[in-house]
């Protein structure tokens, strides 16, 4: 199985690795809104010290971490699995003896995570020139505690976006059914604006829901901002969404497959 | 009158396309109408923890948000349905056609494809910007009115001069099939006034990819904000580049050589 991956991990690789000045302007889309958000609260915590108890470093730092952590955690399955499913090109890979989303798909995410993570690195570090950051609370401990949060981030995410994705065997429609589950995501995520600073009623729901792992959760470890008990409830709460989203996927998958007609077979 | 003909015929083939999929206008209007919600969301979370943001108030950042809502409208019904189209018949070879017809190649290239149902963005962009001016209480003079319409004009031309660059040189760079990305990743910035942002990135948004010259400047016309002289600076520039980005392109077109033949 070990070997599968690996061999999954190389071709995925070379593939990608054509693409890297693409790569360059998908990280242009990924960049801009972190940045204007950073602009916006920065600007706001100016006008009067301090917003909620959070200083315009505290900002600065928020973004520029959100800026690596959603690069881990955001999930591009349904541009590369729902045009398979809707032209039938899927069936291809259902006939190869491997589940074709826990293998490849996965592969190919985790693949394109890396690359941009690579391109991300000399420009994050611009950013960090431009803006000064003082990331004076981040510590060893905190950034190993996060790693467990940010792989429970990414793969709740990477589950849930799979099941998005496979609505696609019902319904042509999937890219708009898609924008609905992104703006949940952009709502409880904590994208927009560090979710303490959200109405109570969205923070209340956020702290129950798995979707304060994609950015939000790990942001908050890495920084140092989560007690020790919080971090320990959240592992605990990320584990038992994991399981609920891997049913969740397994089930759809099953019987979605079971509609599947193959178009063009 | 010819133009205007074609231009007709252009909006019926493209409505007549976009009623086979009624329900998917529907569906798009609905998601769209969930993204204003998101918008007002937001601004309302700014709003409980500021008073102003960069000295521009509620009322203000509604309106702004009808102006960009007004700018984005233009791109997605235009500007990206027929950038795509461009691009495919630069690699396909059928870019050829275009030029084959008796009409402008820069009209057809522009009005060929247009997604209608994006026009319901115009209503929703009037009706933020009537409530966000008056919710701001800036007693808009027909000076104002008529100033900011011509500033909402002249930086939709700058807009599609920059446009008109950026696919041109498909021309020489046959491969550049991410010409337009740096316009689409950078429009969002055009939800908040250009006074938030960093020195580095007021000056990209301002001359580099002038997104701002189309949302904020307009904005701050109609408040008032602006001399008759700035005013005329910024018609005028737009007049420019606009001959510029004609210029560009004819030089374009004489490169193309044709990708089928």
């Amino acid at each position: 199985m070990l070997r599968i991956y690996q061999r999954l991990w190389q071709v995925n690789w070379a593939e990608q690795w054509q693409y890297r000045a693409n790569l360059l302007m998908y990280l242009l889309y990924w960049l801009v809104s972190p940045i204007v958000y950073l602009a916006v609260w920065t600007t706001v915590a100016k006008s009067q010290s301090s917003v909620n108890g959070l200083t315009a470093n505290d900002f600065v730092t928020y973004y520029l971490t959100l800026l690596v952590v959603d690069t881990l955690t955001t999930d591009i399955t349904i541009h590369v699995l729902a045009y398979k499913i809707q032209d039938g090109t899927l069936s291809a890979e259902l006939l190869k003896p491997i589940h074709p989303i826990l293998t490849s798909t996965l592969i190919n995410n985790l693949a394109f995570k890396m690359l941009m993570l690579m391109v991300m690195i000399p420009v994050w570090l611009g950013l960090a020139l431009l803006f000064q950051p003082d990331f004076g609370a981040v510590t060893p401990l905190s950034l190993l505690l996060a790693i467990p949060a940010v792989v429970l981030g990414m793969g709740i995410s990477f589950l849930l976006g799979a099941t998005m994705t496979c609505v696609a065997f019902w319904t042509t429609r999937v890219y708009a059914i898609n924008e609905f589950y992104w703006a949940i995501i952009v709502l409880f995520a904590g994208k927009f604006v560090p979710l303490s600073l959200m109405p109570p009623v969205v923070q209340q729901l956020a702290r129950f829901l798995p979707f304060q792992f994609f950015d939000y959760l790990p942001i908050q470890i890495i920084l140092g901002r989560l007690p020790p008990d919080e971090i320990l409830r959240s592992f605990g709460m990320g584990v038992v969404w994991f399981g609920l989203a891997l049913a969740l996927f397994l089930a759809v998958w099953r019987s979605g497959l079971k509609r599947f007609s193959a178009v063009g077979a | 009158m010819f133009i205007f003909k074609l231009l007709a015929t252009l909006v019926k083939l493209n409505v007549q396309q976009e009623l086979a999929y009624r329900v998917d206008a529907v569906i798009n209007i609905l998601v769209n109408l969930m993204w204003l919600g998101w918008e007002l969301l937001s601004l309302s979370i700014i709003f409980s923890n500021t008073a102003t943001l960069g000295g521009w108030g509620p009322g203000e950042m509604i309106a702004l948000l009808g102006v960009f809502r007004l700018v984005n409208m233009l791109m997605a019904a235009l500007i990206w349905p027929n950038t795509e189209r461009f691009n495919t018949g630069v690699r396909d070879g059928s870019l050829d056609y275009v030029f084959l017809q008796p009409v402008n190649s820069l009209f057809m290239i522009s009005f060929s494809r247009i997604i209608f149902w994006r026009v319901w963005d115009l209503v929703l962009a009037t009706v933020l910007l009537v409530v966000g001016v008056n919710m701001s209480g800036v007693g808009a003079s027909p000076y104002n009115v008529f100033s900011f319409l011509l500033l909402v004009t002249s930086g939709a031309a700058i807009l599609y001069s920059l446009w008109i660059v950026l696919i041109a040189f498909t021309f020489w760079f046959t491969k550049f099939d991410n010409n337009v990305t740096i316009l689409q990743a950078l429009l969002d910035t055009g939800r908040y006034p250009a006074q938030v942002y960093p020195l580095w990135l007021r000056l990209i948004v301002t001359f580099v990819v002038p997104i701002a010259v189309a949302t904020t400047v307009p904005l701050q016309a109609l408040r008032g904000d602006l001399s008759g002289w700035q005013v005329l600076m910024f018609l005028g520039v737009s007049v420019v580049s606009v001959l510029v980005a004609l210029r560009v392109w004819k030089a374009g077109v004489q490169r193309y050589s044709g990708a089928s033949s």
